[in-house]
């Protein structure tokens, strides 16, 4: 039994060890420190796209909108589309289909039910919707 | 039990034991960053396509294994193939490409058949008796009269809706070959169609990979499980307002979902009405539901079942899936219920916020 013996190697092992270790510990708890944080504001950026006739015409990160915005989307021949930008959401404000179902849908912000026109084949998504779902049946 | 050299031992296993803590600290670090960067489970990639097809948006979801290198390259492949089979398909069902075999038949009275387009109709027209016609792909000279074809809505007139009624009966429709109409009628494949088409896609994947996910149109198609092994969580939508009526748990589940608030339109009475018509009335089918959701193992079955429930109404929806029980149902009533069957009941969680009253449906009366 030499309990008190390998007691004092372990110390003697750790001394030296101290500055070099210690130092790179601290600097993998620093990173991991501005990872989460990083990752975290990533979490919280919402990013919209607006997809037309299956490709993706634009993409906006709507936790970087600071002021109301408007622009059209279309116009050459398949109809326009009027969409509205806030700080974090995204709406069709007006626009020249039959149905105009995707005004009448309303704000999307975080949800996985997209904006869709269909009329236009126009879809307005949310790529890192929230959590709660992974797909919605509508 | 006896050391030799104790203390060079010691010091060496305290020395290496800490470099590996921080090599092993600093990997997590690095492959935590690359999931992050790349949107993926570590170990996984992710293959996504999204396009227009069947009157709606598609996007496919398929998860490979990142240590095969090849499995990325295969499903890239698969997803291909599966997207080209959809367009395909689309080119022989669609009522408004003139080319397809169901407008030719719609227009003419007749059209030779593929083997894919009969295998359709076949079970479409099957979906049809099982469910007495409450589903009838006949019905289309009244969802184009009260123009959910072409987005133009109106409320046709009494005599018209009368006029137009006859030529609602699956049962006239001729098949064999080829498909034959009589004068007047016209087929519209919109309620099976994405469901058969979810079945033909997911049969490919499943082939390649343990877990994909498949979002035609709202109409899911879940396979396997999530990348990371826990059971896909598949919201529903709220009938009313743009929000979730809960998340139900799934394993290699179609969860489809029929409701009023998909394409409708308020008269110039105020009535609000929707796309669903039913077909024994010619009017928007309104027998005390808001919305169905119905979750299974066929697409095609999902698809035309949650048309059907919603067109038969709650007492007969119940009264169906007591006798069939090979599927679960939610329905959201316009008394403000929520009904639920119990083997869903398990599974799915009520929004907070949804404002209804939670029922488990019970195996008998």
């Amino acid at each position: 039994m030499n309990r008190e013996g390998e007691k004092n190697t372990l110390k003697a092992a750790i001394k030296p060890l101290k500055t070099g270790v210690w130092a790179a510990l601290f600097a993998v708890l620093a990173a991991v420190c501005v990872f989460a944080i990083v990752w975290m504001n990533a979490g919280t950026g919402t990013v919209a796209e607006i997809v037309r006739d299956g490709e993706v015409i634009r993409r906006i990160d709507l936790s970087r909108v600071t002021a109301k915005e408007t622009f059209t989307v279309g116009d050459g021949e398949g109809g326009y589309n009027v969409i509205e930008v806030e700080p974090g959401r995204i709406r069709v404000l007006d626009a020249d289909c039959p149905d105009r179902v995707c005004v009448r849908t309303g704000w999307l912000s975080k949800s996985r039910i997209p904006i869709l026109c269909v009329p236009h084949r126009l879809m307005i998504r949310i790529t890192d919707a929230d959590g709660a779902a992974d797909a919605v049946a509508y | 039990m006896r050391r030799s050299r104790p203390n060079e031992t010691l010091k060496r296993t305290v020395q290496n034991g800490l470099l590996v803590f921080v090599l092993s600290f600093l990997l997590c670090l690095f492959s935590g960053c690359a999931a992050g960067l790349f949107g993926g489970t570590a170990g996984q990639t992710e293959t996504e396509r999204t396009v227009y097809a069947m009157d709606t948006y598609l996007t496919v979801r398929a998860y490979g294994d990142a240590s095969d290198n090849t499995s990325e390259a295969i499903l890239d492949r698969v997803l291909d193939d599966a997207l080209k089979e959809v367009e395909a398909l689309e080119k022989k069902l669609s009522v408004t490409i003139e080319t397809s075999e169901i407008a030719k038949a719609n227009a003419t009275g007749s059209a030779a058949l593929s083997t894919v387009t009969a295998e359709l109709l076949t079970r479409a027209l099957e979906l049809c008796e099982e469910t007495d016609g409450a589903l009838d792909i006949t019905v289309y000279p009244l969802v184009r009269a009260w123009g959910f074809t072409t987005g133009e809505t109106r409320v046709p007139g009494e005599e018209e809706i009368r006029e137009l009624l006859p030529y609602v009966d699956y049962r006239r429709v001729a098949l064999g070959y080829s498909v034959t109409l009589e004068d007047g009628m016209a087929i519209d494949l919109g309620s099976v169609a994405k469901g058969f088409a979810c079945d033909k896609m997911a049969r490919r994947l499943k082939d390649v990979t343990g877990s994909a996910l498949i979002d035609f149109g709202g109409n899911i198609c879940a396979i396997g499980a999530k990348p990371d092994g826990s059971d896909w969580r598949i919201g529903v939508r709220s009938p009313e307002g743009n929000d979730l009526l809960g998340v139900l748990s799934v394993r290699d589940r179609f969860v489809v979902t029929s409701g009023g608030y998909e394409r409708c339109f308020t008269d110039a009475d105020g009535n609000l009405r929707w796309h669903i018509i039913d077909p024994k009335t010619g009017y928007p089918a309104r027998n005390g539901l808001l919305s169905v959701t119905v979750v299974g193992t066929k697409g095609i079955r999902c698809d035309a079942l949650s048309t059907a429930l919603f067109v038969m109404g709650t007492e007969k929806a119940i009264g169906f899936w007591r006798e069939k029980g090979d599927f679960g149902m939610i329905l959201v009533t316009d008394d403000g219920r929520l009904l639920v069957t119990p083997d869903l009941a398990k599974t799915f969680t009520a929004d907070k916020n949804a404002p209804y009253a939670q029922e488990t449906i019970r195996e008998a009366e």
